[in-house]
């Protein structure tokens, strides 16, 4: 709780205009005010089968964003501009990188659901489910606010959190990238990451 | 209250909205050509023709889309600028001829230099790159005003590009072949922001990188180059209607003077 306060704080720091938020170094992303660790959280993936975020991920490159199909903004921009910019990647880079999606609408999201919508954007991008308590488990970890159903309607919405943290190989995330990162700003700051940690990518 | 299209942000929805500056606005433009154009059933043709592309361009859906995509905003300035222009000015044609007739020498003249090729050139092209400049689109496009300001900007550039080669005898300086290399001409600049759009790597409009996805089939940097692609593709065509209208309609006055010349040479009386 106390990690997912400071992220909520240095979030509100930087979206209410009354300062410019902290970039990281010559990166886009904002650093955080502490680095997170990564998390532990198990959830299941698309194709049915377990996945231990912290054993799977360990030592390694990985963006973690938490969404969900049905979001008519974020979500899709968000995917599609991570999906656009992987998809150049070297094949050395891509595969020293992971993207993660977590969903955070459990009754709608089910695997048959969430890997065609994830293909859209790139077929390497690993998609995972789970109920509803395991979910929020998995946000509570992540230090970042859970996520809240809006107004029970056919088609309601979720309110989440938009930003994409980045764990580095040290097992901690340094930063984060908010809503309205660019392709090129994602493609100018990927490869320098993996640079920054070059030889300690697992 | 919604006035006018622009790039609002909301998460798209297909389902009517009302946007009564669109109405308003074409409104005015039947009040002007229904008060200082109204000449005869042709032009009414060709003026209401022009209002109603207009009318398609900047109503539900295509103007509620070009918020959201780039495409889509490509198919309101390809209408707005291109297709609306010549008709529009068609259709006020016959009255802006009765007009130059009768008035003031200086008034002749501002006309006449409107319809120099270098002027047209020079404003349209103008015109056309600025308002797809990134930081100007991105800047303008989210509010109503802006979004009012780039389409009435385009209007006034498709009348800039369109005034030499269709405006009346009294202020037209080139001869038919002279405003078809004119028009022909004139379509070379638009491979400048037709090429970034289509090969850049990765999008240059950030508003419509970031804003509502229509459809998830259509990633950001596709729609940046169906937008290139349809500037080209699309819009050279629609220059070109215009450019075979001027050569054939040439071609038939001059056939029709031929025979007139030859039919009075034939009924002259033999001395």
């Amino acid at each position: 709780m106390i990690r997912a306060g400071w992220v909520l704080a240095a979030w509100i720091a930087g979206c209410s205009g009354r300062g410019t938020p902290e970039v990281a170094g010559d990166l886009t992303g904002v650093r955080l005010p502490v680095p997170l660790p990564r998390p532990e959280f198990r959830l299941t993936t698309i194709a049915g089968e377990p996945f231990d975020f912290r054993t799977r991920t360990q030592g390694r490159l990985t963006l973690l964003f938490y969404g969900y199909t049905r979001c008519p903004d974020v979500c899709p921009a968000t995917m599609a501009n991570l999906g656009a910019v992987i998809g150049r990647l070297s094949a050395a880079e891509r595969e020293a990188v992971d993207v993660v999606f977590v969903t955070t609408d459990p009754d709608r999201d089910t695997p048959v659901v969430v890997g065609p919508w994830l293909a859209n954007f790139e077929p390497g991008i690993i998609g995972l489910v789970g109920t509803a308590a395991d979910l929020k488990t998995a946000q509570v970890a992540a230090g970042i606010a859970v996520a809240i159903r809006g107004p029970e309607t056919a088609n309601y919405t979720v309110s989440h959190a938009a930003q994409v943290l980045v764990y580095s190989p040290d097992d901690s995330a340094h930063i984060a990238y908010p809503f309205g990162t660019r392709q090129a700003e994602w493609a100018a700051d990927l490869p320098k990451l993996l640079d920054r940690w070059k030889g300690s990518v697992r | 209250m919604t006035w006018w299209c622009s790039a609002s942000g909301v998460p798209w929805e297909w389902g009517w909205r009302p946007y009564p500056g669109v109405w308003l606005f074409l409104g005015l433009l039947a009040l002007v050509f229904y008060r200082f154009g109204r000449s005869d059933g042709r032009s009414a043709r060709y003026f209401g023709l022009g209002l109603f592309i207009l009318w398609t361009a900047l109503d539900y859906p295509l103007g509620a889309l070009g918020g959201y995509l780039a495409a889509a905003h490509t198919g309101q300035f390809m209408l707005i600028a291109l297709a609306a222009p010549p008709l529009l000015l068609l259709g006020l044609r016959p009255r802006l001829a009765a007009w130059g007739a009768q008035a003031s020498p200086e008034a002749v003249g501002r006309l006449r230099f409107l319809a120099h090729p270098v002027t047209g050139f020079l404003c349209y092209n103008l015109i056309m790159l600025v308002t797809h400049v990134p930081s100007v689109v991105d800047g303008l496009m989210p509010s109503q005003f802006g979004s009012f300001a780039i389409d009435l900007l385009w209007l006034i550039g498709g009348g800039l590009l369109f005034w030499p080669s269709v405006a009346p005898p009294p202020f037209l300086r080139m001869p038919p072949l002279g405003q078809v290399a004119y028009l022909f001409v004139q379509t070379i600049p638009a491979i400048l922001p037709a090429a970034f759009l289509v090969f850049s790597t990765y999008p240059l409009y950030s508003l419509y990188e970031l804003a509502p996805r229509v459809t998830t089939a259509l990633t950001p940097h596709y729609d940046h180059q169906v937008a290139g692609l349809m500037m080209k593709v699309v819009g050279d065509p629609i220059v070109w209607v215009t450019m075979a209208v001027i050569f054939f309609t040439s071609a038939n006055q001059e056939r029709r003077d031929d025979l007139a010349a030859m039919t009075k040479a034939t009924n002259r009386p033999a001395s």
